[in-house]
């Protein structure tokens, strides 16, 4: 790659796989990412999206230098991830952060601080500034052994923050959190949306992508399945219509053979869900079978019904990557 | 203040903080019980006797702990994951090993230098002679820490605490005896005993050659010819272990 650092987008990835050997004699090989191509261009937020173990967390990992390829290329800003020049525009918040605990956390975000180079009276400023972002201004002084998981999740986010990143790497940032730790968190990476900070987001809780990735890559299996944004991929998707249907039993419904989405009988109602194409003929055949239909409306395609059809797409491939 | 630095003091601080300094306060309680019994029971070999206990005591404390932290230090944070946050910083696995290892010497050095203060207090109100021996072995004693500590990290760069403990503290009981080892072979008639005896002597570092104290205990001086020696061979051991020791960092994946 010859591109310039600062010309070149803050993550490439191509080809990328990683075979995990595992087993007492190492003689099994667990494919956990399978020829993965990603990229991401300057002041996006990426979604990675997957259930528990599509390879997402080894992507990130990857990019992070913790683990090593099997083949392929990923880069930062046009450059191997382990070059301490392109690390120093990096923020890493890893899943479940683990810090030392017998630093207080503002003796932890510090010494993160000294390792990206930082020292005087700039760093405490920005030390001082980050813990305050993340609300843990008032807290900072006390040993981490006594934080709350939302208290770790929130200073590991500052350590993150601490270098003024061009492109944060964030692994699961919102699992294990309550509601309002989720509110947060969701508040800060928006936050760092605005200051443009490229964001590359890792997560299997479907509602945070749609709040916040401008684009999402859905893995299953080590292998991507849909890429695009989040708008895209919605309306990709043909439409549906969802329809109220009285007086006619869903047996009945059933027989006449249209393609439902969905068929639940509600009390003395059903409820269906057809492609849109079929619906107009739908409505007629109710009407001429003595049925009465009481709402006709546009279904909203979600993303998790995206992410569900993903899934049943690569239906064959085992969860967790496949075991050779 | 530098990234190695950093990594090297907060290794300090973090024995610090899990209370290890309590080892000083052990030795000299020791301290005191031997010269409070010794002053009863010996009559002419008071210097002799505290010297031995004094160093004695010393070495034992401090190899018992430099096995404890070396061990676990970087395979605890591979299972507690701290290693994730440090890794993915701008620093190269080979650095942040090495401020590992320096601030574990740090550690063991701050304690060896308060226990030798303790130990020279001790000798002065009895009005022992503090002796060329004595500061040799304590400098033996120090290069002898460093090679069980470098030790140490290689084991628990790829096993756990526990594996890298045993293997560790077998090291240093091996490493004593290889000399009798080696002798043993020469004296055996059995050809593979002569070539595991001999293979042992020159695979394991001969912690022998760091160990001045009997001399500081018959108050034999130390040649610096010797301490030179001494300490390029110890050197030699924790430069070998340590290459290692990056070589199998480098290529570990952290799942």
């Amino acid at each position: 790659m010859t591109a310039t650092p600062a010309l070149s987008l803050p993550v490439s990835i191509r080809g990328l796989s990683k075979t995990y050997r595992v087993g007492f004699f190492l003689n099994k090989h667990v494919k956990a990412l399978q020829g993965l191509d990603l990229e991401i261009a300057p002041g996006q937020v990426y979604g990675l999206l997957g259930p528990n173990g599509a390879g997402k967390s080894t992507t990130i990992k990857i990019l992070m230098g913790l683990v090593r390829a099997s083949e392929g290329q990923a880069l930062l800003f046009g450059e191997p991830p382990d070059r301490p020049h392109v690390r120093r525009q990096v923020g890493f918040l890893p899943e479940n952060p683990s810090l030392y605990e017998y630093l207080t956390g503002r003796e932890f975000v510090t010494l993160a601080g000294r390792i990206f180079g930082m020292s005087g009276h700039d760093l405490d400023q920005r030390v001082e500034r980050v813990l305050g972002e993340v609300g843990m201004g008032k807290a900072s002084d006390l040993q981490i052994r006594r934080y709350s998981k939302g208290m770790v999740q929130r200073t590991a986010l500052a350590q993150a923050l601490i270098s003024g990143p061009r492109l944060l790497v964030l692994d699961e940032p919102t699992s294990g959190l309550d509601p309002l730790g989720r509110r947060q968190m969701r508040d800060l990476i928006l936050a760092e949306r605005k200051k443009g900070t490229t964001i590359l987001f890792c997560t299997h809780i479907i509602s945070d992508v749609e709040s916040l990735c401008d684009r999402v890559v859905v893995l299953v299996g080590g292998r991507r399945v849909q890429e695009g944004s989040v708008q895209e991929l919605v309306s990709a998707k043909a439409p549906s219509v969802e329809m109220v249907v009285h007086g006619l039993p869903l047996e009945q419904l059933q027989s006449l053979g249209f393609t439902y989405e969905q068929a639940q009988q509600l009390d003395s109602r059903v409820l269906l869900r057809v492609p849109d194409a079929e619906s107009h003929s739908l409505l007629q055949a109710v009407i001429n079978k003595g049925g009465r239909v009481s709402r006709v409306q546009p279904a909203r395609f979600s993303l998790e019904d995206l992410f569900l059809d993903a899934m049943k797409q690569a239906g064959d491939q085992m969860v967790g990557g496949e075991i050779q | 203040m530098s990234a190695f630095i950093a990594m090297a003091w907060n290794g300090f601080r973090e024995a610090r903080r899990n209370r290890v300094t309590v080892l000083v306060g052990a030795f000299a309680l020791l301290l005191l019980f031997a010269t409070t019994l010794v002053t009863e029971v010996t009559v002419s070999t008071f210097d002799r006797v505290v010297t031995d206990f004094g160093l004695g005591v010393m070495s034992l404390l401090l190899v018992f702990l430099s096995i404890y932290l070396s061990s676990g230090l970087i395979s605890r944070e591979i299972e507690r994951r701290t290693i994730f946050l440090m890794v993915s910083k701008p620093m190269s696995r080979t650095r942040f090993l090495l401020a590992r290892l320096a601030g574990n010497m740090l550690t063991l050095g701050v304690l060896l230098l308060a226990m030798t203060l303790l130990f020279w207090v001790e000798l002065v109100l009895h009005r022992s002679p503090i002796t060329q021996p004595q500061l040799a072995a304590l400098w033996g004693l120090y290069l002898e820490l460093f090679v069980l500590t470098c030790a140490g990290f290689l084991m628990s760069t790829f096993a756990s605490q526990l594996v890298s403990a045993l293997v560790t503290t077998g090291l240093y009981f091996a490493g004593h005896l290889c000399s009798d080892i080696y002798n043993l072979g020469v004296k055996s008639k059995v050809e593979l005993v002569q070539w595991v005896s001999k293979a042992t002597y020159y695979s394991l570092p001969n912690l022998e050659r760091l160990n001045f104290r009997p001399r500081a205990t018959y108050a034999i001086d130390v040649t610096a010819a010797e301490l030179g020696t001494a300490t390029l061979y110890a050197l030699g051991w924790g430069v070998f272990f340590c290459v290692l020791a990056s070589i199998v960092f480098e290529r570990r994946d952290f799942r």
